[in-house]
């Protein structure tokens, strides 16, 4: 044990002191969190001009409005006729349309004198302003909650029709923090490859080789460095996801924390199974890319799953990182699934098994 | 053949092939308790890899290999906690300092020597905190050597321990090695230097090809290939070599690096006619000089080429 323990300090202290290896382990992560969290988590305080067009033009339909209006809404309202606000948003001078379409005071009426009807407020979406959007939808959503409440104890009296754009929205920091969490992990597993081919090629597994240190603690100790660095990277990434973006974390923290560390082991097999391949540096650093490249782009880290083309969405479903980033969305922030979380486990621990046999079986030490 | 009897390596009908390349290719040899033992051989003779395994990093493709009596395809963990191990070249974990890689180290062995008294034994007390890739290439292979050390093996296995080393660098190298034996360790090293197992070794086996051509002390091998001595000049091409070999005591002649080598029995005779021969050209024979026949002798005479190539 006392041997582990100084090989796992010694590959620690070596990671440590590489500041090239500490960045990309380490701050890479972190960059993204924050570059990522200013793009899409948008300013708070900032309040969006939106155009407001009544065409119902009854007493109901100005109580919208001033509601609108409120101090509390995050946005200021500019009043006009659909064709004057669409030309407006065209310019950029509005970011979305709010539409009360004509019967809605009517619609009112038939519900209090206890009849059924229902209307939609239209919203004119911007599909490139993700976040702006989302704001506009769920103000537009609360109005019509409020609306219904007070009119008919719930019946549905007012919904929110949207135009012009996907329903798919949830590209917001909340998505983001999970989804950077679950690609450093899989760039932690996939770039131990690096130390490890550069070990041999220098000689030094070799040099270690002819004592009697067992093998398993080499490979024990660089499992532990890793998981100790995933670790690391979880509590840094959440961290800042919570402090700095206001991410709530109201998912399974237990299931979470299963998942960071099957995530990782899967990844780290794969490294190992990569690093069994690879002769020599120079070769690692590019296959190591071309691996983690792609996984990055196309497994829903960056934005959803369902943008992708079938063909592409194919081949993420093939991609471990398409898992592990799923489990982790689902288990933080209760986000929507691509596959349930029995599948992503599954996946995963597919991967760490078959790998590990791989680098079990063709691994060399010189 | 060994002073007291006891052998630390025994070596018998050793083969190591790499497909097509036969490596070591039916090697024999024996190392006694204490004793300094040279392999001597240019790159690609397979001195190397009958190191590496006596090290027990490869398994022989055939013949027995026992190290401190023990079989080294069967008992390798034994033996790796008695042996001390310098490999070619080798960089070590290039963030780590000298301290903290004797440290690491130790804790491999089951025992192992205080890391301050290994520092003091190689001199590198200056730089015991800096890490190892900031080390000179003597410094790192004195550190590599120290760890070697670090668990206070019987046996220590040096492959080219001053290979690329500037001269004061190999003389301070060359004093960490007699300290060893002085401490009665021994030592089975390889070298293409043959100033250095002249030097360094009780016994030196010399090898090509995977095989060992000679093997004996380095008297021994010089007496059992050369009565003579040798007389050297600059070539020059109007001499032709059969005129050489007939002057008065000369034995055979050679060409290396440039220059002619006459081996001659009476070397007086021998100048006497190599002057009247080059006087009848009108020429003078350039950085004449006469010296002992050296190992670089036998290896040229063995292998019909010098070391160095």
């Amino acid at each position: 044990m006392n041997t582990l323990m100084r090989l796992t300090v010694a590959n620690i202290r070596s990671l440590v002191r590489d500041r090239a290896a500490l960045f990309w382990t380490i701050f890479f992560p972190i960059m993204f969190v924050f570059l990522f969290g200013w793009i899409f988590g948008g300013n708070a305080d900032a309040r969006i001009a939106v155009g407001f067009v009544d065409m119902d033009n009854t007493p109901i339909s100005n109580t919208i409005k001033s509601a609108l209006s409120g101090p509390d809404v995050p946005i200021t309202l500019q009043v006009g006729s659909l064709e004057d606000e669409k030309a407006a948003m065209q310019r950029g001078d509005v970011a979305a349309i709010i539409v009360v379409p004509k019967g809605l005071g009517d619609a009112a009426i038939t519900v209090k004198s206890g009849g059924h009807a229902s209307v939609a407020l239209q919203l004119y979406l911007d599909p490139s302003k993700q976040s702006t959007n989302q704001v506009v939808q769920a103000v537009a959503a609360g109005i019509s909650n409020n609306f219904n409440l007070g009119l008919a104890g719930g019946s549905v009296v007012l919904s929110v029709d949207q135009q012009s754009l996907s329903s798919t929205n949830i590209n917001n920091v909340a998505y983001l923090v999970p989804s950077i969490l679950a690609m450093a992990l899989m760039q932690l597993g996939v770039f131990a490859a690096l130390p490890l081919v550069q070990q041999r090629e220098k000689g030094i597994l070799k040099r270690i080789g002819a004592t009697p240190l067992p093998r398993w603690m080499l490979v024990a100790s660089n499992i532990l460095l890793r998981l100790l660095v995933a670790v690391v990277n979880t509590v840094l990434i959440v961290g800042i996801g919570v402090v700095f973006f206001n991410v709530k974390i109201t998912g399974n923290v237990a299931l979470a924390a299963g998942f960071v560390f099957l995530g990782s082991g899967a990844f780290l097999s794969l490294g190992f199974a990569l690093a069994s391949f690879l002769k020599t540096e120079e070769q690692a650093t590019g296959v190591v890319q071309v691996v983690q490249m792609p996984m990055m782009f196309l497994s829903g880290i960056f934005f959803p799953f369902d943008f992708l083309p079938d063909f592409l969405r194919t081949i993420a479903r093939l991609m471990p990182l398409t898992y592990l980033g799923d489990a982790l969305r689902q288990t933080m922030v209760n986000s929507t699934q691509v596959a349930p979380l029995a599948v992503d486990a599954a996946v995963l621990a597919g991967w760490l098994v078959v790998c590990l046999a791989i680098a079990a079986r063709s691994f060399r030490w010189e | 053949m060994t002073q007291n009897g006891e052998s630390v390596i025994r070596v018998s009908g050793l083969k190591k092939y790499y497909g097509d390349v036969k490596a070591v290719d039916g090697v024999d040899f024996e190392v006694g308790r204490g004793e300094v033992f040279g392999m001597l051989g240019p790159n690609g003779a397979g001195k190397t890899t009958t190191i590496e395994v006596l090290e027990g990093l490869r398994p022989p493709d055939s013949g027995t290999v026992e190290v401190l009596g023990l079989d080294i395809c069967k008992k390798a963990d034994a033996i790796k906690q008695r042996i001390g191990v310098q490999l070619q070249s080798v960089s070590l974990y290039p963030r780590l300092t000298v301290t903290e890689l004797l440290d690491l180290f130790g804790s491999f062995f089951a025992h192992h020597v205080p890391t301050k008294q290994l520092i003091d034994m190689v001199d590198l007390g200056e730089r015991a905190n800096a890490r190892s890739m900031n080390l000179s290439g003597g410094q790192q292979q004195r550190l590599s050597i120290a760890l070697a050390l670090v668990n206070d093996p019987e046996l220590v296995f040096l492959d080219e321990p001053t290979t690329g080393l500037d001269p004061q660098a190999r003389r301070s190298l060359w004093e960490i090695v007699k300290g060893l034996q002085s401490r009665g360790k021994s030592v089975m090293l390889t070298t293409h230097y043959m100033e250095e197992a002249a030097e360094l070794c009780d016994r030196v086996a010399i090898m090509d090809h995977g095989h060992i051509l000679e093997m004996g002390t380095v008297p021994d091998l010089i007496g059992r290939h050369f009565k003579e001595r040798a007389v050297s000049f600059d070539s020059v091409a109007t001499l032709p070599l059969e005129r050489m070999s007939k002057l008065a005591g000369v034995t055979r002649v050679a060409q290396e690096d440039g220059q002619t080598v006459l081996y001659s029995k009476d070397v007086p005779a021998t100048i006497g006619g190599l002057l009247a021969a080059a006087d009848e050209i009108s020429i003078d024979p350039r950085n004449l000089g006469i010296r002992q026949a050296t190992l670089e002798d036998v290896f040229l005479d063995l292998t019909g080429r010098a070391l160095r190539d």
